[in-house]
């Protein structure tokens, strides 16, 4: 495989997972409201977890790892993505219940710094600053994929995957599940008087939202092969952030326009450009300043994104004619119309 | 007609509240409120503006607590319930100042009122989704009904935040009747609206008395008060003033100095 589709199959990967992992922060952020600064820790916690249960186990390794259970793929994917969403229970259940907005967000940073410490410095855990690496190509045995054929493999995997996270997040967003979840977000105070249990459904969210995150890390250790500090860095959240808020908050579709523009293109194209040898690294901080200006122009002329979310409407057309619907009315015990334009209060 | 009469007999009060108390930064807003809402009649709670009207519906349906005194709804006690437990035992309420789902559709506002829905399950969504369906339909046909009935059908594809004020006030009441409430709570609902509006809103206040529901509205506007509403609460100072018909507290003294002498004056100098 040249070189050529080499770049185009792992931009592929990008996209796709990226996918995933928008959709999962755009249920917790574009459909419930949900500011998750700590969104990059669980896509960490469902990546090393993914690793470590697909390893053997760390003794003669030369690394230091829990589990090494040698699961396969795609168990490990899933008890990754489970545990993502643990991890989501038991923050939620210390964050949630207490704070909203922005004292919930500063909360949720905190811990991302917090996590990344950790996973940073105790190296039992997940091999400290060097992390997990030779980890196990998926099925890469089985079918005698070599590291070239792995990486279109892989890809497809990653599109499998998404596609079906995407069928699956659709059924919820418009389900009254999902519109639940969008009254909450519009205002949480008037769900609560709805009788909406508003904890309730912000937690649901927080799990299925971290399940995506869990998941997609899962798939990033699995395409890389290995997985440390360095990759997910607490600022991280924020590029993920971009691809939500340019591709179209609270759009599923507009998740994959904002992963194509903003991962694939600004994060993962120019890292395959030839640096300027007088210049080793302008190339990054410029696509940075790039990410933080498209954001700042997005925000500014068009905060609905570049796909922007659909409005639900009726499933009767405009020109259905109202004495259908009067009959409608009369089975649901309520006064036609003509009735309530000559009333008053009498 | 006296309080007693206007009220109805003990055994059919809906909601009761006792010595209710609310201090922001030591100002008390509810200073002792204590009153009955008879059942299946319009009650309207009027007073002063800074009487603690808004504070005591904000307790009553949960959305704040009280440093003291109780509330129950029937028998239940409810005092200091989050106002999502007090919603389903049937308890539903408007806001003096419109809180539509802005984003959301006129339709789907409805939509979410309705209590235990199965769509709200992820498990159902997977693995009864005809059920969800079938319930999803039901509501649909509901909402629409309602939303004809209340002159919003043709906006039901309209995002809510581009109603006008008027029509927001209509569709937080549609709202609210799509909960299938016992109790409705309506914060000023004839608020910045026109009189033509004002008329409708009393029609279908009325209405809902008819079918049952038991209405507890802040009202400024005395003719409404006095047109539909069969019993009236007045709030001073956080204090239960009196109780009764409206026409009977125009004869007392101390409702007509500190809330009806200052309405019936504006009135006259207008």
């Amino acid at each position: 495989m040249s070189a050529f589709w080499y770049y185009v199959f792992t931009l592929l990967f990008f996209l796709f997972d990226y996918f995933i992992l928008a959709m999962g922060l755009n249920i917790q952020y574009g459909e419930t409201g949900i500011l998750n600064f700590a969104y990059i820790g669980f896509v960490a916690i469902g990546a090393y977890v993914t690793g470590a249960v697909s390893m053997p186990d760390s003794a003669g390794t030369g690394q230091h790892y829990i589990l090494g259970l040698n699961i396969p793929f795609p168990i490990n994917l899933i008890i990754g993505g489970l545990t993502a969403s643990a991890l989501a229970l038991i923050v939620a259940l210390i964050s949630l219940r207490r704070l909203r907005t922005d004292y919930l967000a500063m909360v949720l940073i905190s811990l991302s710094l917090v996590l990344y410490d950790i996973c940073n410095n105790f190296v039992p855990l997940f091999n400290g600053a060097d992390g997990l690496y030779n980890v196990p190509e998926p099925m890469a045995g089985v079918l005698k994929l070599t590291t070239n054929s792995f990486v279109p493999f892989f890809a497809g995997v990653a599109g499998v995957v998404a596609l079906i996270m995407w069928f699956l997040m659709s059924r919820i967003t418009r389900s009254p599940l999902g519109r639940t979840f969008r009254a909450i977000r519009d205002d949480a105070g008037v769900a609560s008087a709805l009788g909406k249990g508003v904890f309730r459904y912000q937690l649901t969210s927080m799990l299925i939202g971290s399940f995506y995150a869990g998941v997609g890390g899962g798939l990033i250790i699995q395409f890389g092969g290995s997985f440390n500090p360095s990759a997910w860095l607490p600022g991280e959240t924020f590029v993920i952030f971009a691809v939500i808020i340019v591709g179209g908050v609270g759009n599923n579709i507009g998740m994959i326009a904002g992963s194509l523009l903003v991962e694939t293109l600004l994060v993962h194209l120019p890292a395959f450009l030839p640096s300027i040898p007088s210049h080793p690294g302008l190339i990054e901080y410029v696509d940075a300043m790039v990410i933080g200006i498209l954001l700042m122009v997005m925000l500014w002329f068009r905060p609905q994104g570049m796909i922007p979310e659909r409005i639900r409407r009726s499933p009767i057309s405009a020109s259905t004619p109202l004495s259908s619907v009067t009959a409608v009315a009369a089975r649901a015990g309520a006064e036609p119309l003509s009735t309530v334009e000559e009333g008053g209060a009498s | 007609m006296t309080d007693q009469e206007s009220r109805g007999s003990s055994d059919e009060m809906i909601l009761t509240c006792e010595g209710l108390t609310k201090a922001f930064l030591g100002v008390k807003a509810v200073n002792g409120a204590t009153f009955e809402v008879p059942k299946g009649k319009i009650t309207a709670l009027i007073g002063p503006n800074g009487a603690g009207k808004t504070t005591v519906v904000n307790i009553l349906s949960g959305a704040m607590t009280s440093d003291s005194g109780t509330t129950h709804i029937g028998s239940t006690d409810v005092t200091n319930w989050p106002s999502y437990k007090i919603a389903r035992l049937g308890l539903m309420r408007t806001f003096q100042l419109s809180r539509e789902l802005g984003d959301l559709t006129v339709l789907e506002n409805l939509l979410v009122a309705p209590k235990h829905q199965p769509g709200e399950s992820l498990v159902n969504i997977f693995l009864r989704p005809s059920l969800v369906k079938r319930v999803e339909c039901e509501n649909v046909e509901r909402a629409l009904g309602i939303l004809q009935t209340y002159g919003l059908y043709d906006l039901r594809d309209n995002r809510a935040r581009e109603l006008s004020g008027g029509q927001k006030k209509l569709l937080e009441i549609s709202r609210g009747v799509m909960a299938s409430p016992t109790l409705l709570l309506l914060d000023e609902p004839m608020a910045g609206v026109n009189p033509a509006l004002i008329e409708r809103i009393g029609g279908y206040i009325l209405d809902l008395k008819a079918q049952g529901v038991t209405v507890l509205m802040i009202e400024h506007n005395l003719n409404v008060v006095e047109k539909i509403c069969d019993h009236v609460i007045v709030l001073a100072e956080g204090k239960t003033l009196a109780t009764g018909r409206l026409s009977d507290l125009r004869a007392n003294p101390e409702v007509v100095t500190a809330y009806l002498g200052e309405v019936i004056n504006a009135s006259t100098h207008s």
